[in-house]
């Protein structure tokens, strides 16, 4: 007997899963160890596999794994067609925030000013004209702009 | 049960995320009705757990889908599925044991299936193979992958599986043999 690798190795799998053991073939297993362990080894990995196979226990249902699968790559769908928006709401957070640092010094007199002079006891129709600053309606404007932008990148990174 | 040669998939990425979902349902449930027994008892034997196995299972399946891998037919995706498996087995060990391959303890939770252990003496020898060796056993001898196939699944180099399968065939037969095993006897 002999414990080392051996060239009928296939041979003998393939006879040990098969049965059809020819004489000579059958003749070597026995007076080899390797082959004698290999036998032994995929015989009773054969019968444990069909064991398992049929084990009572009901595989797990296959429609949830479907549809979450289909649920993702919707998911994914929904982020690419919405990433041009993404794009045009963080390219107005940066123009908010540019404008911001560009202005700041002056901006603030202008926006106090502005506040100051606004009667809150005027009729809707006429608040725009009252508001004055076409310049204050773009800054607050950006500035809600900018606000949604970050809700949304927000938003995007916790999905 | 006539095993089936693990041809390799040729995509290079196992995990493509972002890519739709290409197989229509029908042909995902014959894929599963097809595949998910054999490849269940491929798991359940290597962590030796049932509900960890049935997980592993979804999570293959849900990965294999969302990979918008298409494969050429059946077989070619059930070798996919089978590596996606190995891979999913191999994170599970790792997250257990960071810094070892040891075979893991044993689950005695209540929602452990001791009776997958104590099943058969083939699963109490296995139980006591470290992981490696479990699944490079399986994927030769039941699934009938070949050397190379057997390293892509395992991340192994191919010129080391014949002696590694060689120890851990080893190492079974002796497990197999403390338990009344003899190389001479057949299994039925």
């Amino acid at each position: 007997m002999k414990t080392k690798l051996c060239s009928h190795e296939e041979a003998v799998t393939a006879a040990a899963r098969s049965g059809n053991w020819s004489p000579e073939l059958k003749a070597h297993r026995d007076g080899c160890l390797t082959c004698a362990e290999l036998t032994l080894v995929v015989a009773a990995l054969a019968a444990d596999a069909e064991d398992l196979a049929a084990i009572d226990t009901p595989l797990p249902d296959p429609v949830p794994i479907w549809l979450r699968a289909k649920l993702a790559s919707r998911e994914r769908q929904y982020r690419r067609a919405t990433r041009a928006i993404v794009w045009v709401q963080r390219a107005a957070l940066a123009v908010a925030v540019a404008i911001g640092i560009a202005f700041a010094p002056g901006l603030w007199e202008l926006v106090s000013g502005a506040f100051s002079g606004l009667d809150l006891s005027i009729s809707a129709p006429n608040l725009p004209r009252s508001v004055g600053s076409p310049l204050l309606v773009m800054v607050v404007s950006l500035v809600v702009l900018g606000l949604l932008a970050v809700f949304e990148l927000t938003a995007a990174r916790e999905n | 049960m006539i095993p089936m040669a693990l041809t390799l998939p040729r995509t290079q990425g196992l995990a493509l995320p972002g890519r739709a979902v290409t197989m229509d349902e029908e042909a995902f449930r014959h894929l599963y009705d097809r595949t998910a027994r054999p490849l269940r008892a491929y798991l359940m034997r290597s962590c030796g757990d049932l509900a960890l196995a049935d997980d592993l299972l979804q999570e293959a399946y849900l990965r294999m889908l969302r990979s918008g891998f298409e494969g050429e037919d059946d077989d070619h995706r059930k070798n996919y599925l089978y590596r996606i498996a190995t891979n999913l087995l191999r994170d599970h060990f790792r997250r257990k044991r960071p810094e070892s391959d040891e075979v893991p303890e044993r689950d005695e939770s209540p929602g452990h299936d001791q009776a997958i252990h104590m099943r058969s003496d083939v699963g109490g020898a296995m139980a006591e193979l470290a992981p490696r060796d479990r699944q490079m056993l399986w994927l030769a001898y039941v699934e009938g992958a070949s050397h190379h196939e057997i390293a892509k699944a395992l991340g192994l180099r191919t010129a080391s599986i014949r002696s590694m399968l060689f120890r851990a065939r080893q190492r079974l037969a002796k497990q197999l043999q403390a338990r009344g095993l003899r190389p001479e006897l057949e299994v039925s």
